[in-house]
């Protein structure tokens, strides 16, 4: 261990430890572009120089390491006119087009210049600066701009050293310096929107992003990332209920600071396909309906389906509230025995966040039921043999697809779908029940290593969609039947001790 | 706090009411002779044959301002949109195609909408504005409409009103 002191507060920190880490676990954030916590150290922005005593110049802070008795200053006159000094020569060359620039509002550079710097070029003619590229396309999501870039580097050390696959680098020198793919290359490895996020700068901005909103008009909620069974914890921005883009949440027992692209664009699964109105019928005569209608109609069609031909589909897309409510209803209330599961279908993983089952939470659709589900295939040919009739089924995604799959839906005499966006599931429904999105939601997710993380709501309901808790208590009412709970915190209570293990620590939100 | 509200003391003239209702009607008549036969000083004009000037910074209408090349000078910032207390300015930004001239410009507004009759004239919208785009200098008022979304103004619209001297254009500021 090193005892030093920063800014008169002692600290002990464990050996190895940098001054600025030092300095952040004391609460006090030491100015840098370069340095990043999960990245090596480059000391090329020369933004965190301070003060040690004893030591003549000021020193780099992100690479300066702690050493017992050291005392360090990070507010000093001397400090302060360092800064500002970097601050001007950051900006020399900068073109101020923060008006067209996403980065706006997020901005170091703009941050600092408001804290530091406050002072207008000396280099102010436009003719004056280094012209450099504008609007390269690096690869399928980003998108970089040569005259914003501070040349920090750290999207090539993330590229380098989180993805393993070293495809920017840094070409030319001094002032003229950029960064570049490399040759034969494309920015498209599956971390490509990180890699524009650890930019501290307009450099590189995420493309689907691209003048969509401007980052000060969105809200910004802890959610965890729908797009696979690794349960990243992530910030959903969004504005007037559109979602715009998840941002990782630092969690250093889970996803540290990263999320990978297809997590960045998960919030698409908010905003597109939305079903926001109760719809009955299939396909052409697919036909908007109140309420009281498309309830009475599903009791209809469940009535007509004796107990034991009846199953109900959870799915490993929804959180365990809502899984848990589908299963009681199912099994309290309408007798079913037999229960499948649905989900997106599986895709590629990795070894550094992305895992294969695409589903956030198929562990916890399992404690949920107290037993393994059935696949949906079973329930496709159970339903081509005519041997299940009728079915409820949460979710929009079919884990299997192809005409055989959606002839065997089609057999259904009574399928009722509640889901928050269209789908195969709904498409093949007699009966579509909105619920809300992942985000319109507070749940639980247990991921694949069986950890469960709470999320909260973050924004209200679109359109006519209710709560699934709510909405089978309205079905159960038109069928006259029992349920198990009453309220949304019934679910909650009787969700709690069924979840595997409380959540990793360390998930600061 | 209560306190006592004090009556005022009249004497008989003022008690008896007719008296000094004459005196009253004597003023207003002064006035009346002296503005219809006199020398004439009301502060009434014969609107609308006569207009009093407004002053220069009159805050009137809004308009967007053009590029020499009758492009919008409006680069989607949305700053005024931000600034705006009333929540009247809607824009949808875009980016300009690779082939276009103004490609280096890389983003415009492909609509901008202005609520007239939300609008409260503060003008924070024309100080937000970093490229001069949008200015109040029309010295118009919204016309009276028939229906509320006449007054709901679109860019095109927008760019097509003058000022006062008939300019559609502005400078860039950064290029003075």
């Amino acid at each position: 261990m090193r005892k030093l002191t920063i800014d008169g507060r002692e600290i002990e920190v464990a050996e190895g430890t940098t001054v600025i880490a030092a300095a952040r676990a004391l609460g006090i954030d030491i100015p840098h572009f370069c340095w990043h916590p999960e990245l090596s150290v480059a000391a090329n922005c020369r933004m965190c120089l301070v003060e040690v005593e004893k030591q003549p110049k000021l020193q780099p802070s992100c690479q300066l390491e702690a050493a017992d008795g050291m005392v360090v200053h990070t507010d000093t006159p001397k400090v302060r006119e360092a800064r500002r000094a970097m601050m001007e020569y950051l900006l020399l060359n900068h073109p101020v087009d923060c008006p067209i620039c996403d980065q706006a509002g997020e901005c170091k550079l703009q941050d600092y210049y408001m804290l530091y710097d406050l002072k207008a070029s000396r280099l102010w003619s436009e003719e004056g600066k280094v012209r450099k590229r504008k609007r390269a396309i690096f690869g399928p999501h980003v998108i970089y701009d040569a005259e914003r870039c501070v040349m920090c580097t750290r999207c090539v050390r993330f590229c380098a050293e989180v993805v393993r696959d070293p495809v920017l680098i840094e070409v030319h020198r001094g002032d003229h310096s950029e960064i570049a793919v490399a040759p034969g290359r494309t920015l498209d490895h599956a971390y490509s929107l990180m890699t524009a996020h650890v930019c501290p700068v307009g450099a590189l901005t995420s493309r689907d992003f691209r003048f969509q909103c401007r980052v000060w008009f969105l809200a910004s909620t802890p959610t965890i990332c729908p797009g696979c069974a690794t349960g990243c914890n992530a910030f959903l921005d969004h504005h007037r209920g559109e979602a715009f883009r998840l941002r990782p949440r630092e969690n250093p027992a889970l996803n540290r600071s990263w999320l990978c692209d297809d997590g960045v664009l998960a919030f698409r699964l908010h905003n597109d396909h939305r079903l926001t109105a109760p719809e009955l019928g299939r396909g052409d005569d697919a036909r908007p309906v109140a309420w009281d209608e498309a309830l009475a109609e599903a009791a209809t069609l469940l009535r007509k389906v004796p107990k034991t031909q009846r199953a109900a589909v959870l799915s490993a897309e929804h959180s365990c509230e809502e899984n848990w409510a589908l299963a009681a209803f199912a099994r309290e209330a309408l007798g079913v025995e037999r229960f499948f599961v649905t989900g997106r279908t599986a895709g590629t993983a990795d070894d550094l966040l992305r895992h294969a089952d695409k589903n956030p939470n198929r562990a916890g659709v399992r404690s949920m039921l107290g037993a393994e589900p059935e696949p949906l295939e079973r329930l496709v040919d159970e339903a081509t043999a005519g041997s299940i009739r009728g079915a409820v089924a949460l979710g929009a995604a079919a884990a299997t697809q192809g005409p055989a799959a959606a002839a065997g839906l089609l057999r259904l005499e009574a399928l009722v779908s509640i889901a928050p966006r269209r789908g195969p599931l709904p498409e093949a429904a007699h009966v579509r029940l909105p619920s809300p999105s992942f985000a319109e939601t507070a749940g639980t997710y247990v991921n694949a290593r069986g950890q469960a993380q709470e999320f909260p709501q973050a924004m209200s309901p679109r359109g006519e969609a209710l709560e699934v808790p709510d909405l089978l208590a309205r079905l159960a009412r038109r069928l006259d039947l029992g349920l198990p709970f009453r309220s949304a915190a019934d679910v909650r209570a009787a969700v709690a001790p069924r979840l595997p293990r409380p959540a990793a620590e360390g998930g600061a939100p | 706090m209560p306190y006592v509200v004090r009556r005022p003391d009249r004497n008989l003239w003022e008690q008896s009411y007719v008296p000094e209702t004459v005196r009253g009607l004597g003023v207003t008549l002064r006035h009346f002779f002296r503005n219809v036969f006199g020398r004439r000083d009301t502060v009434t004009l014969l609107y609308p044959e006569q207009r009093r000037p407004y002053p220069p910074r009159f805050r009137g209408l809004h308009r967007l301002t053009q590029r020499d090349d009758g492009a919008p000078r409006c680069t989607a910032c949305l700053c005024c949109q931000t600034a705006c207390p009333a929540e009247c300015i809607h824009i949808v930004a875009g980016e300009y195609p690779p082939e276009h001239p103004l490609a280096h410009v890389e983003k415009y507004p492909v609509e901008f909408w202005i609520d007239e009759l939300r609008c409260v004239s503060c003008g924070l919208c024309v100080e937000a504005c970093p490229c001069d785009a949008i200015r109040m200098d029309t010295g118009l008022h919204p016309r009276p409409v028939e229906a509320r979304p006449h007054l709901i103004y679109e860019r095109n619209l927008l760019l097509s009103i003058s000022d006062t001297a008939g300019n559609v254009h502005t400078a860039n500021p950064r290029k003075k």
